[in-house]
């Protein structure tokens, strides 16, 4: 009888004991978060899964303390969907919680901020990209963002001529050329070479996806560009649609000084370290503007001045992070979403640079596809 | 004697499909010296990757599917190299010497293993190389590495898929006594320094434990009466794989600038086996002519099927010719395999 006593007794003291404790840490929560008056989410891929996101995210955390939820999707998204959706939805539950900024570059987001928004019609949503059909992502999402990929067939060859290309050349393989954005992409330049006068020439790689190995691609490219420089001579724009590519096509261009308009994926950080062997501090990782001076410097010290260039800064940092500063800027009411021109001045702010803002559709006002301004090495 | 040196009819049909490609290629303006120089350095890529088979071939323990292993051994000795500063020459040098030690090592485990599953030795090679590959992926992001030219540009530590040798010890083998005769650029420095290698593997194979080690290949029973130890020369046939296949990683990425982390060697060993069988190698006795003829035979058909068909015919068709015919010589090495086993 007398232990079962001693049982409640200590049943009792642990239940106050935990109470306390819980009600401390809620104070401690609310102190820790009072830097703020409010919070925004923000959803990534893990960092195994695209590491430029996360990163963004993390910056982010460590320059706004105590405002950023970072919330990972799971690493398989599309088999465990609803986790990811579950986690999202969660975010709706805090009242803190003022806006909500998705970098997830996949499908089947949507039904989460559907949900989050019957609860919550205030909540502000800005999506850094998430591929759902667009009619339905412009009446739920504030604001849209994506890369224009299939505009660049405009761009990079109008780039690359600006920068004295007589010749543009495309280099791919089978599987490549075969999906969609790819295949668009090369038609859009082989038409834009046609009107501005560039000569097009398709070069085939061994396909590393099929047969051959990576390096048989690399190597082939390694002997098929001195070759074509011979032939059409230094004025000639190289484009690589393939990720690993980008390091021989640099290394070349620094030997045999033709022109790299832009690499498959825009950013200093492809290509350029490896083949430039750049040194970069821990301490200066996500310094755009210094990476762009260290690169501008190697450039200029292999006599390529002028021939290099891509965009200041990687388009999957700079899109977390501009929605980011858009959500909070909408929160505290310093600018409106639906008002481009305020949009388009602090995308400049963010990137340093002119930021081109086209409606995914024809008289869409939140579903913008971007593309950065250049800066030319 | 003269037609035991002749290549075989099926190496024959290879030699004429590459002049017929040669032909087209002058015709249509491709300088042949430039396909010269591409091909020595082609030969000097591959041609050590392609030795690294031969001694577990004559041992009898199979074609050697775990390639991967030796060539993360040689990553690891590049950039460990490269973390204390190793330069020029003798960086290149020093990094072969340093992935020795570690090729050595995982040899003996991979050959104690191999030894384990005799009989299906090439399915659990490739199994082990594949591992090997992935569970390297954790550690190249973990290491302490700290060389401002290796790691990771955003994270700040890690290293990065692709680190550039330029500032470290890019060509330096190809630079060495390379000389000019005409158009064509003769790199005798490292023609020399693969030379070595296989004069060195020909006086092993004369040697008591060569000859032990090929006897164990061709009659393991009878090898084992004469008093072989056979478990004894097959390991330290797999060692002798695994460090040349670590010192031929080393000199690929010398000569192509750079060293490929992750999973960059995952099918490392697929193309050095074609070359390999290709070569009129039967896969179960090589010779080093073999290695050679294949590398040749094997690398000629890259350099030349795309520049020709980019400019001659439908692009893919030149890549599918080149498929069906060293697929189908392969296939036919493989069936000749069998058959002298008595399998078939």
């Amino acid at each position: 009888m007398n232990k079962i006593k001693e049982l409640t007794m200590f049943k009792k003291v642990a239940t106050l004991i935990a109470v306390i404790a819980f009600a401390a840490s809620m104070t401690a929560c609310k102190k820790s978060g009072s830097k703020a008056d409010f919070k925004i989410g923000i959803v990534t891929p893990s960092l195994s899964a695209s590491e430029e996101e996360f990163r963004a995210a993390d910056a982010l955390n460590k320059k706004y303390p105590g405002m950023v939820r970072h919330i990972i999707l799971p690493d398989n998204f599309s088999k465990e969907q609803e986790t990811g959706i579950t986690q999202i939805a969660s975010l709706g539950d805090d009242k803190d919680i003022k806006a909500i900024v998705i970098s997830a570059g996949n499908s089947g987001i949507l039904p989460a901020i559907q949900k989050v928004k019957e609860k919550r019609p205030d909540m502000i949503f800005v999506t850094t990209p998430i591929w759902d059909d667009p009619d339905m992502m412009s009446k739920y999402v504030d604001l849209s963002l994506d890369t224009d990929w299939v505009r660049r067939g405009e761009s990079i060859p109008e780039k690359a001529k600006k920068m004295g290309a007589k010749t543009f050349i495309h280099y791919s393989f089978p599987t490549h050329i075969a999906k969609e954005v790819i295949s668009k992409r090369k038609d859009k330049m082989k038409e834009t070479c046609a009107r501005i006068g560039l000569n097009f020439v398709e070069v085939l790689t061994p396909d590393p996806q099929a047969g051959s190995n990576r390096q048989a691609m690399l190597q082939f490219l390694n002997e098929d560009i001195p070759r074509q420089i011979q032939k059409y001579g230094k004025d000639t724009a190289v484009f690589g649609t393939n990720c690993p590519m980008q390091d021989v096509i640099i290394a070349k261009a620094l030997e045999l000084k033709f022109i790299m308009a832009e690499q498959c994926c825009p950013t200093p950080l492809q290509g350029f370290p490896a083949a430039m062997g750049l040194e970069i501090k821990p301490e200066e990782s996500m310094d755009f503007a210094k990476i762009n001076k260290m690169i501008s410097e190697k450039a200029k010290a292999a006599g390529v001045t002028g021939r290099l260039s891509t965009w200041p800064i990687s388009v999957s940092i700079f899109l977390p992070t501009f929605g980011f500063e858009a959500a909070k800027a909408a929160v505290e009411k310093k600018i409106d979403l639906k008002n481009i021109d305020q949009v388009k001045a602090l995308a400049k702010d963010i990137a340093g640079v002119n930021v081109t803002f086209n409606p995914m559709k024809p008289g869409m006002t939140n579903y913008y596809l971007i593309i950065i301004d250049s800066i030319i090495y | 004697m003269i037609k035991k040196y002749l290549p075989p009819l099926p190496q024959v049909i290879i030699i004429v499909f590459i002049i017929i490609l040669l032909g087209l290629a002058i015709k249509i303006d491709i300088p042949a010296s430039s396909l010269i120089n591409d091909l020595f350095i082609r030969l000097i890529l591959n041609c050590v990757l392609v030795i690294s088979l031969i001694p577990m071939v004559n041992s009898g323990a199979g074609l050697n599917f775990g390639l991967p292993i030796g060539a993360v051994a040689g990553l690891l000795g590049m950039v460990i190299t490269a973390q204390f500063g190793g330069k020029g020459l003798t960086g290149f040098l020093l990094s072969i010497a340093v992935s020795i030690p570690f090729a050595a090592a995982s040899g003996t485990v991979y050959g104690h293993m191999l030894n384990r599953v005799k009989g299906r030795e090439e399915i659990a090679a490739t199994f082990t190389g594949f591992s090997i590959v992935s569970i390297m992926c954790l550690f190249w992001v973990v290491a302490p590495f700290t060389h401002p030219q290796m790691i990771w540009v955003l994270g700040g530590s890690g290293l990065r898929n692709t680190i550039g040798l330029r500032g470290f010890w890019e060509k330096s083998l190809y630079n060495l006594m390379q000389f000019k005769a005409g158009d064509i650029i003769i790199p005798a420095g490292s023609l020399l320094f693969i030379g070595i290698i296989i004069i060195s593997l020909y006086f092993f194979s004369r040697t008591r434990t060569g000859m032990m080690m090929n006897a164990a290949g061709e009659n393991e029973s009878f090898a084992r009466i004469n008093g072989v130890n056979i478990e004894k020369i097959r390991k330290l046939s797999v060692i002798m794989s695994t460090v040349l296949a670590s010192a031929g990683t080393c000199i690929y990425a010398q000569q192509y600038g750079f060293i490929e982390l992750y999973s960059a060697p995952l099918m490392a060993a697929f193309p050095a086996i074609s070359a390999l069988l290709l070569g009129g190698s039967s896969g179960k006795r090589v010779f080093l002519r073999h290695a050679i003829l294949g590398v040749i035979l094997y690398q000629s058909l890259y350099l030349l099927s795309l520049p020709v068909a980019n400019i001659l015919l439908v692009p893919e068709m030149a890549e599918i010719i080149r498929m069906i015919v060293t697929s189908f010589i392969i296939l036919y090495a493989l069936a000749k395999k069998s058959e002298e086993r008595g399998d078939v």
